[in-house]
């Protein structure tokens, strides 16, 4: 539209599209800087003005039992998150996609759900129910409750890849004699290796992110890393929770950059061959 | 890997036999040590070694490091039973844990007295002691046992520290003349609005407002008076405090130069060289601590650590670290200067100076001022 | 297995959904119902209910102006954020759409890599922009603008401004994703006819981008008045929205049968909205923007 010979009010318009443009991003950005800055600050207390330039909360965090214990914890629970939910998910958007049936949409609308029902509610009616039937709260729960939690999204993101796969390729293959289990794995799945990795690393953070329902959910003892930096924060904004949290930046952009790096290079390998 | 999960499977079967564990843990338990054969995760592990380790959940801070370096360790190098800690703020959030847990989750807790081992009987939470394996308990003050006793005959809990809560005040600004002075009226003091603190406890908040009120804490005639100075407090407080710690902090940060703070907290303060004085006023707020064991917890170990706990030498040690006197006679016991230093020491051992909640009176009126509080703190 | 079943079998559908049909039965729907239950449950005293079934809790809820404050004040709260976030959000969506800007993938990635960064984390770290000893205090003393720190952290505006943070993105990209699917060509032929950009603007882009504000606006209300965590670290006491009301009627007061009568309440609210929502516009531009 700005090649479009534009006019006085439209280009003034579009000067000032920009600047709130760079405003929202600027507002998004400098809490999380002012984190990681200070989390180098030599101060004792979390806040500014600096006062040097240290390493040492990060070297506290490294002797932290309980910080490493949740940050275990969080990665063991992510890891058996994702790998579930993306396997359910794909199941569940294959049929939604490629089947006709009754109550369709009505599946359809129900795997949505868990993303529009506020966390507290989950977290809520799963205690209640557990409680009714007498079970106590355990790591099934919490992990159970986290594919929850992450199925719409690894559904919706597997969905819309897969409508964009022709029926045909699959139809061809089924055709020509090839099992159904075979067609799924030579043709459609790597076809949906994108939107697999994509659904692993989502579903990844999610869990790993999750705080509220976690609250809920956790059983006794039990710190999930965003829970554990919680009850840190309860008791003072220290430099400490700075560096923990710098880490978990670059962990958690780190890890879905590399992954989208290494999947940009498989895509563009595949085209050069 | 396939041996140690045997083990443990015989040691399982073992307590289940005892009727240590009930049969759905016991199934759960197998199924997830049968399941640990091929894989193990890292919370299966707490869950199967239980036998060789005990629970223990308490206030958290410098309270729980004295524990922990002059008890806990100390036991563990003898027993090698290791003790496995968690912390909370708020003992109601606990309560919340241990009914949604299973038996056993939760062993120790460091409650704060009568009031809340109400609470704990009431849930049936509680697993009865055998006095006979804790001898220690023979030094422990008769005046600090017979409330719980009232409560259920045989015991589940031991108490094993005392404290108060009293006023703490930046000596910077407050003079200890105007404290005095003022006492309890100096959370209600318009001159040091905003910068005014409070523990986020209900107990606490009605306690001081009845002696703001001139009332019995233990007998409030006129409640609504209370509620108005509760929310006089809340107007002025920059922050009501949920943790030792975080006490700590916000005094030694002078966020807030007056607040009403546990005494052992405000002795580790003043040990720091930070400016701060204290007084109990009258009618201050006065509690104990006990070691309470709760169901599904291995009965031997918890009353062995117990009993290793109110050993004199270690109780002592523990009390100078975490700064609150020991439920230890000072009749029996000779107890160290500094402990006859600390703020609240009752030598007498008679517990007459202090004044406790009447735990029959409170947990009558627990539920509702509970909610009212809730409410008057969210601006109600 | 599959054989004498047609290519694309109900029977098959069924085998592939059930299990998350199962799952989204026991963890979803059956606690939605349990919970329903529990609110005509009797509450005895602090962590102890019976199962006595008695109507006290939904005429407390109805009764007491407290509860109906706090709803009241979640629905504000929710709203005003909501709509903060579609005037903020609908410029740098239009912004990265409309830019001729050769690494606009850059600013996509930059409105995605919030997602990625904790969301606890997020939320604190406005307490180094607000607290006393936060930035902006710490400069405006500094400069000399004022002596006193300002009191901006623990107020409802500081729940805002982490919920506007956190619910940006969500309406930017929503926006963006319907502004996509807008064929330039109309555009073109707006101005062509003659149309200032203003005016194609308001007679084309604008309402063809009204799907994708609309689920960005319903989205942002219901995870702001949905939201826990940013009231309790962001907010006084006084700042609790609904669902701290929740949280500490069950973990504090132990009270579980009136947190239940409470989470229905919050539950049928946001259904409301959803549904009245979905009625006008169809769930399919949410799914499009959560799949964004």
């Amino acid at each position: 539209m700005r090649a479009e010979h534009p006019d006085r009010e439209g280009r003034w318009a579009w000067r000032l599209t920009g600047a709130i443009t760079v405003c929202v991003y600027v507002f998004m950005f400098a809490p999380i800087l002012a984190t990681v800055v200070l989390s180098f600050n030599a101060s004792m207390f979390g806040g500014f003005p600096l006062t040097g330039f240290s390493l040492r909360w990060y070297e506290k965090l490294l002797t932290n039992g309980p910080v490493l214990d949740a940050f275990r914890t969080s990665m063991w629970i992510a890891l058996v998150t994702a790998t579930v939910t993306t396997l359910l998910g794909i199941m569940a958007a294959l049929a939604l996609v490629r089947f006709e049936f009754r109550g369709k949409q009505a599946i359809n609308t129900l795997v949505i759900l868990p993303a529009l029902v506020p966390e507290t509610i989950l977290g809520v009616g799963l205690l209640v129910m557990i409680k009714a039937v007498d079970q106590p709260r355990s790591m099934t729960l919490l992990v159970l409750g986290h594919i929850l939690l992450t199925l719409p999204y690894v559904v919706l993101i597997v969905q819309a890849r897969m409508v964009g796969i022709k029926r045909s390729y699959e139809e061809a293959a089924l055709s020509l004699g090839a099992p159904r289990v075979s067609t799924f794995r030579e043709i459609t799945l790597p076809l949906l290796i994108p939107a697999v990795l994509a659904s692993v690393l989502l579903a990844f953070t999610i869990s790993f992110d999750n705080t509220s329902a976690s609250l809920f959910w956790r059983p006794a003892g039990v710190e999930t890393m965003p829970t554990q930096i919680l009850s840190m924060l309860k008791i003072s904004i220290s430099p400490e929770v700075n560096a923990l949290g710098t880490v978990m930046i670059l962990l958690t952009v780190g890890i879905p950059l590399a992954g989208g790096l290494i999947l940009q290079s498989l895509t563009w390998f595949k085209a050069g061959k | 890997m396939k041996l140690t999960t045997t083990k443990r499977l015989e040691r399982l079967n073992e307590r289940y036999a005892n009727g240590d564990v009930s049969r759905r843990s016991f199934l759960t338990l197998t199924a997830a040590a049968a399941a640990a054969t091929g894989l193990s995760m890292p919370w299966m592990g707490r869950a199967l070694a239980a036998v060789s380790e005990v629970r223990f959940d308490g206030w958290g801070g410098v309270v729980q490091e004295a524990i922990d370096k002059y008890a806990f360790q100390p036991y563990t190098a003898k027993s090698k039973v290791k003790v496995v800690q968690g912390t909370f703020g708020d003992e109601n959030e606990t309560i919340t844990k241990i009914k949604t847990s299973k038996p056993g989750d939760f062993q120790i807790v460091h409650s704060s007295g009568v009031n809340y081992y109400i609470k704990y009987v009431n849930g049936g939470f509680n697993s009865e002691i055998n006095e006979g394996n804790i001898p220690n308990m023979a030094n422990v003050l008769t005046a600090m046992i017979e409330p719980f006793r009232k409560i259920t005959p045989k015991l589940s809990a031991v108490p094993y520290d005392y404290g108060t809560t009293g006023i703490a005040y930046n000596n910077k600004v407050i003079s200890p003349e105007e404290a005095k002075e003022k006492g309890a009226n100096l959370l209600t003091d318009k001159k040091y609005a905003g910068k005014v603190g409070g523990y986020a406890d209900m107990t606490t908040r009605v306690w001081y407002a009845a002696l703001q009120t001139k009332q019995d804490p233990n007998n409030i005639q006129d409640m609504d008076a209370v509620w108005a100075k509760v929310r006089e407090t809340r107007d002025l407080a920059k922050k009501f405090w949920s943790s030792g710690a975080e006490l700590m902090d916000l005094l030694s940060r002078n966020e807030i130069v007056v607040t009403d703070a546990w005494s052992g907290r405000v002795a580790a303060l003043q040990q720091q060289g930070q400016p701060i004085g204290y007084l109990d006023p009258a009618g201050s707020y006065a509690w104990m601590e006990d070691m309470l064991v709760l169901k599904g917890s291995p009965m031997a170990e918890c009353e062995e650590l117990i009993n290793f706990m109110l050993d004199p030498a270690t109780s002592i040690a523990v009390a100078e670290g975490q700064n609150y006197p020991p439920s230890l006679d000072p009749t029996k016991v000779k107890l160290t200067d500094k402990i006859a230093a600390l703020p609240a020491f009752d030598p007498t051992g008679s517990m007459k100076s202090l004044t406790f909640a009447d735990p029959l009176y409170w947990a009558k009126n627990e539920d509702a001022w509970t909610k009212q509080w809730d409410r008057v703190s969210k601006g109600a | 297995m599959t054989k004498g079943w047609k290519l694309y079998d109900q029977r098959l559908a069924w085998v592939l959904v059930a299990p998350v049909l199962l799952l989204l039965t026991l963890l979803l729907l059956l606690p939605i119902a349990m919970m329903t239950v529990y609110t005509f449950f009797t509450f005895v005293t602090a962590g102890v209910e019976s199962a006595v079934l008695t109507f006290d809790n939904w005429k407390e809820f109805l009764t007491d102006s407290y509860y109906h404050g706090f709803l009241w004040k979640t629905v504000r709260v929710g709203a005003i954020t909501a709509v903060i976030c579609a005037i903020l959000g609908y410029f740098p969506a239009y912004f990265i759409w409309a830019t001729t800007f050769k690494h606009k993938w850059l600013l996509l990635l930059l409105l995605i890599v919030p997602f990625w960064i904790s969301f606890t984390i997020r939320t604190f770290s406005w307490i180094h922009i607000l607290g006393e000893q936060g930035l902006i205090n710490v400069v405006l003393i500094r400069l000399g603008v004022i002596n006193e720190p300002l009191p901006m952290l623990y107020t409802e505006g500081a729940v805002i401004m982490g919920l506007l943070h956190f619910l940006l993105p969500y309406m930017i990209l929503n926006v963006y994703v319907s502004l996509e699917g807008i064929d330039r060509t109309l555009i073109a032929a707006a101005r062509s006819m003659g149309c200032t950009s203003a005016q194609a603007f308001r007679e084309v882009t604008l309402p063809l981008s009204i799907p994708g504000l609309g689920a960005g606006l319903l989205l942002c209300f219901v995870l702001a008045a949905g939201s826990y965590v940013t009231p309790q670290l962001l907010g006084g006491s006084r700042d609790a929205l609904f669902g701290n009301l929740i949280y500490d009627t069950i973990m504090g007061q132990l009270n579980w049968p009136m947190g239940a009568t409470l989470s229905i309440v919050l539950f049928v609210l946001l259904g409301a909205a959803a549904a009245a929502y979905s009625r006008y516009m169809g769930l399919s531009q949410i799914m499009k923007g959560l799949s964004a």
